[in-house]
């Protein structure tokens, strides 16, 4: 068995059931790492280690009672700080709900604990999931594992990085604009923005209602597609949510790709914002091993990032001001700089603007939907770019824009990001998979093939 | 944008304190407001809707 912190969640699920490994000695476990590590990679703003000892505990006396309450038994599992646990703040990483306690868990940690998950903690993220990396707010940003002095990407920044560094095989994030996947690209992990409306987002902090998505961060895909299993479904209170009958997420998981059309969206990364080399060559890498594998690869046209970014841009800055509008005119100096600047920017945009976004947004859908009426999925790239250094500002906003997760956030398609290879310099570079919409399972079943030829779940940060 | 007409919009959505504290913030947040807008294309059929906001599968 691999040491106790590597296990994925599947792995670790499985040998609670078969009673191999207790709940309390991988708590433990983790635990103890966490307290090694956390204070060079910021992951925790709130570390719960009481209750996650005591739900351990109670864990493992259900288990030897011969009761288990769902998948993830006494797997370990950390929350993103806008996402509410009863009991605990959610500060959203800011001053201005720093006493801000929960009275009840979201949907999606009731639906954890309901399969038997254990709640770490809360963790890093940019400020109110768009002000990041950031040195200004109550608590340090989060820091990448495979180099603690690059950023781990955001805004579900101590997702990221805590389940890259082995502090929790699984971790729950939110996507506006590519906050899961962001991370999941600049540490190498698995994070998935699933369909609009698949995820509840009640309990879950707004940036922007029409963009807003939960999803899961893990190691593997097949974590991934367990973690979704038991967190998607209806909820009637929330208005975005989708009546999806989808699920059985892992059932095509070692289907392999033969037969399957993917349409690969060079435009992205060859004309719209050039990719750095190495990224560029992962990307030809993940499509020639698919076509290698069986896969048929189609050039797709799509609108272009630049169109994508603004609509989304238009649509975020307005819906985040009529949420922020009261906080910036009476506390603006509450906020850290880039959350500042970032909201403030709705106070200048038109309700006419608003409506042209809402009308354009229409049409873009209808160009994705178009193209996945001629393939089964699209392949892009994530980040252009590996991730900068976290204290070189003017590099980091170069180029924490460049990168074609947006367009999925304007869509509302399901779209994958996970690790393509290592830079030369040891840093994660990322691949995209875009899928219909519910059609995860497809997703799924690509990554995985993706996944197991490139190795990708084999790699982990060496300097921990 | 100039600055005498980011003055009157910021006041007028009530941000004199943001102005007052922090004025090159408030121009930065007009200046990407008006990049984003800028950089939008308008729908192609001027009989689109924009209802409703957000709905899976509900593309033209």
């Amino acid at each position: 068995m691999s040491e106790l912190h590597w296990l994925t969640a599947t792995e670790a699920a499985k040998a609670i059931a078969a009673r191999e490994v207790s709940p309390v000695e991988l708590t433990k476990a983790l635990l103890e790492r966490i307290g090694r590590l956390d204070p060079k990679l910021n992951v925790f703003i709130r570390l719960d280690a009481e209750a996650a000892m005591d739900a351990a505990r109670a864990a493992e006396a259900e288990i030897a009672a011969g009761r288990r309450r769902g998948p993830l038994h006494g797997v370990p599992v950390g929350i993103k700080d806008i996402i509410d646990v009863a009991g605990l703040p959610t500060t959203c990483h800011s001053k201005i709900l720093i006493d801000n306690v929960a009275a009840a868990d979201a949907v999606c940690v009731a639906r954890l604990r309901g399969a038997g998950a254990i709640v770490l903690g809360k963790l890093s993220t940019h400020e109110f999931a768009i002000g990041g990396p950031s040195l200004d707010l109550p608590w340090p940003p989060a820091r990448n594992p495979w180099n603690p002095d690059h950023h781990p990407g955001g805004s579900s920044s101590g997702s990221g990085s805590g389940v890259a560094a082995g502090l929790f095989p699984m971790a729950l994030g939110s996507d506006t604009g590519g906050s899961i996947r962001n991370p999941a690209s600049a540490c190498g992990i698995v994070g998935l923005k699933p369909t609009y409306g698949l995820v509840s987002r009640r309990g879950v902090f707004p940036l922007s209602f029409t963009l807003d998505h939960v999803g899961p961060l893990t190691r593997t895909v097949a974590d991934n597609a367990l973690m979704l299993d038991v967190i998607a479904g209806h909820d009637p209170l929330d208005p975005g949510s989708a009546a999806s009958t989808a699920g059985h997420y892992a059932s095509g998981l070692e289907r392999g790709v033969r037969g399957l059309r993917i349409g690969f969206v060079r435009h992205f990364h060859e004309t719209d914002l050039p990719a750095h080399p190495e990224v560029a060559a992962a990307l030809e890498s993940v499509a020639r091993t698919l076509q290698g594998l069986g896969a048929e690869i189609r050039d797709v046209n799509l609108p272009t990032l630049g169109e994508f970014g603004a609509v989304n841009r238009v649509i975020l800055q307005s819906e985040a001001w009529a949420i922020h509008g009261p906080w910036l005119r009476k506390r603006p100096g509450d906020y850290g700089q880039l959350a500042r600047r970032r909201l403030l920017a709705g106070a200048f945009i038109g309700a006419g603007d608003y409506v042209q976004a809402a009308r354009r947004r229409l049409e873009m859908i209808a160009a994705v939907e178009a193209a996945l009426r001629e393939v089964d999925l699209l392949l892009c790239a994530s980040a252009m770019d590996p991730a900068s250094r976290i204290d070189d500002a003017a590099e980091t906003e170069r180029t924490y824009p460049r990168q074609a997760r947006t367009p999925f956030n304007v869509t509302g398609h399901p779209a994958l990001a996970m690790m393509a290879g290592l830079s030369n310099n040891g840093l994660p570079l990322s691949v995209q998979f875009v899928g219909r919409n519910f059609a995860e399972a497809t997703l799924f079943q690509v990554a995985r093939a993706w996944e197991r030829a490139g190795g990708t779940d084999e790699k982990h940060p060496s300097v921990m | 944008m100039e600055k005498a007409v980011i003055e009157l919009l910021a006041r007028r959505a009530g941000l004199d304190k943001a102005l007052a504290e922090f004025p090159e913030d408030v121009a930065a947040a007009a200046e990407q407001a008006s990049g984003a807008i800028a950089r939008m294309k308008a729908p192609t059929d001027p009989r689109a809707e924009p209802w409703p906001p957000m709905r899976i599968g509900a593309g033209l």
